[in-house]
């Protein structure tokens, strides 16, 4: 986390040179360095079991502890997927336990502030309420908010690095966070196959959304070069397996009580697509940003430590 | 008296404005405040969809109450419980009182008129209640212009404070922002066709007090009308003043509903029971009396003419609309919410009052101008372009206080089909231009997904052969819910589109299986 005190500086300054008004250019956000580079060889955790809070902080303890990625004092966000008005058995969303030990973890570590969001698909208030993130996160305390999209708070960014994707509107507290956190959940999807962490991201991003479709593997590539997490959680104690993104028969649900962890949010992606007997490659975005170096792809480079509690 | 009669103006206005916000997902499949009850307890909307339907509605049951009130006490509805008279009276004050004498009704038969027309026309199945109806075109102003244009406003002042004021300000307004958004504020921004039209509707009933005080009350307002008649007969009489009050007529000249002649005659079928007289008379000699079903001699009535004559206008129209090309099964962009009746049936039933509208979390309920007829404007349809009927809601069947959308389950919700999505294969990318999208799959909510896709070859606009996902609809499962064409990401006109075809309501309107079931055989 070197150089991030004197970029968010500068970004902070553009930020709010732009809301004033006083350019009347978007302003190229510099923020392809803000957050810390990955380790050199990618670590991944897979813990298993029917203790969805402990096999989480069992995965991150793996990695280290969430100490790691938090210090004290920090305003952490953590991104979960909330984007659909489903059931928690119906397997379209991030399960709410996972990421509640996510929020207790955090606040262990230090951390002073959570925010949990989603940009949803359905009717806000309904996707928070019946996936069960409301009634969770309301139980947690004053430092811990469950917060609506606030349309104020997108802000257009310039992808310097993008090759499809080159400028897009960006919800500013992702960017703004000391840590920031990826929890996806694992499940199919029509056009990509499957959606993991790096279409999770989706979640931070406005406009017309869709459009990402038009090239999307490549466009979610893009936007990982400015949506770091620190780490990635994949929430796969319920994947879905057919009929996603949201799906809505329980039948189409497999109980895979698994949750994987790590801070190379492509090996994440990767690795999970194992889970669903596909191959890494067969998933284009995973592809995309392995060639943009944001991450490694080949499971052979991925060390993975498994826990079965 | 005049006290509590302004205390309960105030409660029950408070009352209509708290369940007027009410009308909302608040965190439950089911609504839990009755925010319809105001119109359920109408008894001119009883009246006249009952008449139009030829049926007994029993959510509008309430209205009897109204009616025996009315018998009790007059028109005390009019000056104690009506917050649009509420209003009216309000208005009166800020716009300032007139030192001039209050003139007589300028059209004191209006009123009646208009209630006879109304009624004659709903027997006749033209169902035109709901456009003077005082509550409907109240709550249309609310949902469909001045609430959202409330937020609009606040939005924009609290964006601005955002985005350009210091920090420092930001310490205040951003707390009240939030304290605003969890009270009084709407969860978002909708938007509304009519916006303008509704708001102008509402005005001009603030504009006509310039003309003379409750002006609409007292020339207009069928409500009023027929609770007049009833009144007429009411237990509660007011006894006015008498010949040793000399020239004094001071009670006449204050009474906002003109309800006093010059022979200081109190005409209950006019008297709103605002107390001024009482409070007022140098003589206080106004008081209560008791009668019974016996009418005073001097209320407002119709000549046989103008009765005989209000009676062939209101029969003259309804022949003349059906002579229309106006095949309701055809209108292919009238897409009905959920648990709508059969078309007819609808029409005479929808009182236009936007309840439904104004709950519909998706905004995808908009009022229709002239799409179903001059009888059927501010009635509601999904435009799908602006909002989707969301999966798992059913809230507009909750709040209709007719039962002109019935009331549905969450299960025979899932099943009704209100329309079918079409794809404009000359627009939709990766027919017409090999690009991949199939966003309209994604958001296809129904469990066994009604959007499916192949893959095809296509070529591009620059002659290369791509491999795309190309989508389709599973008649058998699409219900027309709207989601696809509102997140179809073409610009402009979307490439997915709903129609009103193969609407569960409508017999007529069955959508041709391919394969050797369906022909719309079975259906007869």
């Amino acid at each position: 986390m070197k150089n991030k005190t004197l970029n968010r500086r500068k970004f902070l300054q553009q930020v709010s040179l732009f809301s004033v008004g006083l350019t009347l250019v978007v302003p190229r956000f510099s923020i392809s360095n803000a957050f810390a580079s990955s380790p050199p060889l990618s670590r991944l955790a897979l813990v298993k079991g029917t203790n969805y809070g402990q096999i989480t902080r069992e995965a991150v303890a793996t990695l280290g502890g969430m100490n790691q990625f938090v210090r004290p004092g920090d305003s952490v966000v953590i991104k979960p997927n909330i984007g659909w008005d489903r059931s928690v058995e119906q397997g379209a969303n991030t399960h709410p336990l996972v990421v509640k030990a996510l929020v207790e973890m955090v606040l262990e570590a230090g951390g002073s502030r959570v925010l949990v969001f989603d940009h949803t698909c359905n009717e806000k208030r309904r996707c928070y309420r019946n996936s069960g993130m409301e009634e969770v996160l309301g139980a947690m305390g004053r430092a811990v908010k469950l917060e609506h999209i606030d349309d104020r708070k997108f802000i257009p960014v310039d992808i310097e690095k993008g090759i499809s994707l080159t400028r897009w509107d960006i919800y500013k507290e992702a960017l703004l966070a000391d840590c920031y956190i990826n929890v996806p959940v694992a499940k199919h999807h029509g056009l990509s196959r499957l959606t993991l962490g790096l279409k999770n991201n989706m979640g931070v991003i406005g406009g017309n959304r869709g459009r990402l479709h038009h090239d999307l593997g490549q466009k979610l590539a893009d936007l990982a070069t400015v949506v770091k997490p620190q780490l990635t959680v994949v929430d796969a104690t319920r994947m879905l397996m057919k009929n996603g993104p949201q799906g809505g028969r329980v039948k189409d649900v497999r109980k895979a009580d698994t949750v994987v962890a790590s801070t190379d949010p492509v090996a994440a992606d990767a690795y999970v697509t194992t889970l669903f007997g596909l191959r890494p490659e067969e998933i284009s975005s995973t592809v995309a940003a392995h060639k943009m170096g944001l991450g490694e792809m080949n499971l052979d480079r991925i060390s993975v430590k498994e826990r079965i509690l | 008296m005049k006290v509590a009669r302004i205390c309960s103006q105030i409660f029950f206005l408070g009352l209509f404005l708290f369940l007027f916000i009410k009308t909302d997902y608040t965190g439950f499949d089911t609504i839990e405040y009755a925010v319809n009850i105001l119109f359920r307890i109408d008894p001119l909307l009883a009246l006249c969809t009952m008449l139009a339907g030829k049926v007994i509605i029993a959510l509008m049951a309430p209205a009897l109450i109204i009616l025996l009130v009315s018998l009790i006490f007059g028109r005390g509805f009019c000056g104690w419980f009506c917050p649009v008279g509420t209003m009216l009276d309000g208005a009166h004050h800020v716009l300032g009182r007139r030192k001039k004498e209050n003139k007589p009704t300028r059209f004191p038969r209006l009123a009646l008129i208009i209630l006879l027309f109304i009624v004659v026309s709903s027997l006749l199945n033209f169902p035109v209640v709901g456009y003077l109806d005082p509550f409907s075109i109240l709550v249309r102003a609310f949902s469909q212009s001045m609430y959202p244009a409330f937020n609009s406003l606040a939005v924009s002042f609290f964006s601005f404070t955002y985005e350009s004021a210091p920090p420092a300000v930001n310490l205040v307004t951003e707390p009240l922002y939030s304290l605003l958004k969890q009270s009084v504020l709407p969860f978002e921004q909708k938007h509304y066709d009519l916006a303008l039209l509704s708001f102008m509707m509402f005005a001009a009933l603030f504009l006509l007090e310039f003309a003379q005080r409750r002006f609409f009350c007292r020339n207009i307002c069928p409500l009023g009308a027929l609770i007049g008649l009833v009144s007429r007969l009411s237990i509660l009489r007011v006894n006015g003043g008498d010949s040793d009050c000399g020239k004094c007529r001071h009670c006449s000249q204050i009474c906002r509903m003109g309800a006093i002649d010059d022979d200081r005659n109190i005409r209950m079928g006019s008297c709103s029971l605002c107390m001024d007289c009482l409070e007022q008379c140098p003589r206080q000699i106004i008081g209560f009396k008791s009668g019974f079903l016996t009418p005073g001699n001097h209320e407002i009535s119709l000549s046989r003419r103008k009765f005989i004559g209000t009676l062939a206008a209101g029969a003259m129209v309804p022949p003349i609309l059906n002579v229309r090309n106006n095949n309701y099964h055809e209108q292919a962009n009238l897409v009905r919410p959920p648990g709508a009746r059969e078309e007819r049936e609808f029409l005479y039933r929808c009182v236009r009052c936007a309840e439904c509208i104004q709950v519909c979390i998706g905004n995808a309920l908009q009022p229709t101008f002239l799409q179903s007829g001059i009888e059927g404007i501010f009635t509601p349809r999904l435009v799908a372009r602006t909002g989707y009927c969301e999966f798992n809601c059913t809230l507009c069947g909750q709040v209709c206080p007719t039962g002109a959308i019935k009331e549905l389950t969450l299960e025979q919700k899932h099943r009704t089909k209100i329309g079918h999505a079409w794809f404009d294969k000359n627009v939709c990318l990766p027919y017409a231009k090999g690009i991949p999208c199939i966003v309209c799959e994604e958001h296809c909510p129904t469990p066994e997904k009604a959007i499916r896709f192949r893959l095809a070859d296509v070529y591009d606009d620059q002659d290369r052969k791509v491999r795309v996902k190309q989508p389709y609809v599973v008649d058998s499962l699409c219900i027309g819910c709207g989601i696809c064409e509102t997140k179809c990401p073409v610009p402009g006109r979307s490439a997915i589109y709903i129609t009103s075809a193969g609407e569960e309501r409508d017999r007529d309107s069955f959508l041709p299986v391919s394969g050797e079931q369906g022909g719309g055989a079975e259906i007869y």
